[in-house]
């Protein structure tokens, strides 16, 4: 059991920092991969100002998938995005079929368009802060996300971002 | 014309006076404080909605130009505003963005406005009730009876939202400044109360009037791949673009065909009251306050500009209070496919306002801003920002396109 145990939390360390890693190179096949079909992410935060728990992001799997397919449409900010993750607790359940894990997330851009790239490309600042709130399925060894919650502190989010956080 | 030199370059345009600006009143710090001098503390400002306080006591803070502000609750369910400022000896009374005067603070009672730094307190009209050791200190020199808030004009009106007017004796009612422009919403925003759900703030180094040219000129749609494929028909080029007194547009309503972005639904179902489907109504106000109704969520930006090169803008995202968890999820689920900080278009629009704070930078050279374009006073006709440059030149009396030499009238301003 406690072996047993052990491999699954190894399991859902792995799929959350490979699921960073997939984001921060911005291979967005290789973490909807890394999703279940019944995939479900939002970005959220609690406004003091309106005093509501705010949603600034949702969608399915398939929404998601539709979302990064769209993107060479549209025009972007380039400045990629590190995200520094720390995971926290995981918890698995019971029957050992489903884990619940919170991680602390900091992410960084890397300006490269800037507001005047000659000046600011090649700068690291301080993008967004908050928490990710992972569930998992586990089969086979393996720890699939069947949902994400990104938990922002922000309000602020000055130019904002059309990629998923 | 090839590429040319400086003298080509500044040049001024082959268009009539009115159809271009000089970029210095984007970038020069004078012009920027005569700004908030001279027309950001005497015109009407949304400073929030009244959903943002919904209780008795309930209140919210924010800022006119640098002048920051209280709106309260009173226990008659009358909204105030007042000036955040402690008579005593200028402390911000209030420092949180929102709460309620229920609880008692550290330094003060419940139903008290208090000043943390001596205790004095106010009630929710502004009274002072408690200066502390008050005979003690000044005898009978001066008793909190002389020493109320700075009580300001405020207004809740067109849906809901807070209006402050920082002029005791503003040349116009809230009603005569912007009621015309607000007639083609009037009905659907006043049907029923209006919730807010969304709220984001961005700070961008820009001038402040480049985000509401951004918001009242739609030729910017071909940076949208979004309202290309869900516009750009007969019926979207034919949207009217109107300018009302006071500086303030109104761009009209065509169907929005919201299924050409794969992935995205019809909005005919959650339509505001009194709409036809997927209608689109923009309402920009002058000097820089929109509200841009979708179908089903409407958006209301607020600009407080920071400097010549720097602006916050806050997002909010309306729903209908009545609404069922449901309903609310599908309206949120619009407002940010779009206009939410992760969404499709504000990204796009940010991004380009950046850019053009770039470029206008104090100190920069002199440039030629040009808004001249005419296509029968519709969707990418320049019409809104002609007119808005127009109001703005005879408030600062100055000649946008000649910042240095006082306001004439253009025949541009006449059309
Ligand atoms: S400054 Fe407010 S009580 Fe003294
Ligand atoms: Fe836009």
């Amino acid at each position: 059991m406690q072996a047993n145990g052990h491999d699954k939390t190894a399991a859902v360390r792995d799929s959350i920092y490979r699921a960073a890693l997939a984001l921060d190179d911005q291979r967005w096949q290789d973490w909807l991969e890394l999703c279940a079909p019944e995939f479900h992410y939002k970005i959220t935060s609690f406004s003091p100002e309106i005093n509501k728990d705010m949603i600034y992001l949702q969608g399915t799997r398939k929404e998601m998938d539709n979302l990064v397919r769209m993107l060479p449409k549209h025009n972007t900010d380039h400045s990629p995005l590190h995200r520094h993750t720390s995971v926290y607790t995981i918890d698995v359940s019971e029957d050992g079929k489903t884990a619940q894990a919170v991680s602390s997330v900091v992410f960084y851009q890397n300006m490269l368009d800037g507001n005047n790239s000659h000046i600011e490309a090649g700068e690291t600042r301080l993008f967004l802060a908050g928490r990710y709130v992972d569930t998992f399925a586990i089969e086979d060894g393996a720890a699939k996300f069947v949902d994400r919650e990104v938990k922002l502190d922000n309000r602020r989010l000055d130019k904002g971002s059309h990629w998923p956080l | 014309m090839p590429a040319r030199n400086h003298n080509q370059w500044s040049e001024a345009p082959s268009l009539k006076t009115g159809e271009w600006v000089d970029s210095r009143i984007y970038s020069e710090q004078e012009i920027f404080e005569e700004e908030n001098e001279k027309i950001f503390k005497h015109v009407w400002v949304p400073v929030c909605h009244e959903s943002e306080l919904p209780k008795p006591y309930d209140f919210r803070t924010a800022s006119i130009g640098r002048e920051p502000i209280i709106i309260c609750r009173g226990p008659d369910n009358e909204v105030r505003a007042f000036l955040n400022v402690c008579p005593h000896r200028g402390m911000l009374i209030e420092r949180r963005p929102s709460g309620s005067f229920l609880e008692g603070q550290p330094s003060g009672n419940p139903k008290r406005i208090t000043c943390m730094f001596h205790a004095w307190q106010f009630d929710m009209k502004g009274n002072c009730v408690y200066v502390a050791r008050e005979k003690e200190g000044y005898q009978d020199r001066l008793c909190k009876e002389n020493v109320g808030l700075r009580r300001l004009r405020c207004e809740v009106k067109f849906g809901g939202f807070v209006w402050v007017n920082l002029d005791d004796n503003p040349a116009q009612s809230l009603e005569e400044w912007c009621g015309k422009p607000f007639e083609c919403l009037r009905k659907t925003l006043d049907a029923e109360p209006l919730e807010v759900f969304h709220y984001h703030k961005a700070i961008v180094d820009t001038n402040y009037k480049l985000w509401h040219d951004t918001n009242s000129e739609f030729y910017h749609d071909f940076m949208h791949y979004h309202n290309r494929v869900t516009g750009f028909n007969d019926a979207y080029f034919a949207r009217k673009n109107e300018a009302f007194d006071n500086g303030h547009v109104v761009v009209g309503t065509f169907e929005v065909n919201y299924e050409n972005y794969e992935g995205f639904e019809s909005r005919a179902e959650l339509s505001f009251p009194y709409l036809p489907p997927n209608q689109w109504y923009m309402i920009d106000l002058f000097p820089g306050f929109n509200f841009n109704l979708r179908g089903s969520a409407l958006r209301c930006d607020i600009v407080t500009p920071l400097g010549p090169d720097k602006v916050m803008i806050e997002f909010r995202g309306l729903g209908l209070k009545k609404d069922t968890p449901e309903e609310r999820m599908t309206r949120i689920n619009h407002h940010n496919s779009i206009w939410g900080p992760f969404g499709r278009n504000l990204h796009e629009d940010l991004i380009g306002v950046a850019g053009q704070g770039a470029t206008m930078r104090p100190g920069t050279e002199p440039r030629n801003i040009l808004h001249g374009r005419h296509e029968n006073e519709t969707i990418h006709d320049e019409i809104g920002m002609r007119h808005y440059y127009d109001v703005w030149g005879r408030w600062m009396n100055r000649t946008p396109s000649e910042p240095d030499k006082p306001y004439t009238a253009t025949a541009v301003a006449a059309e």
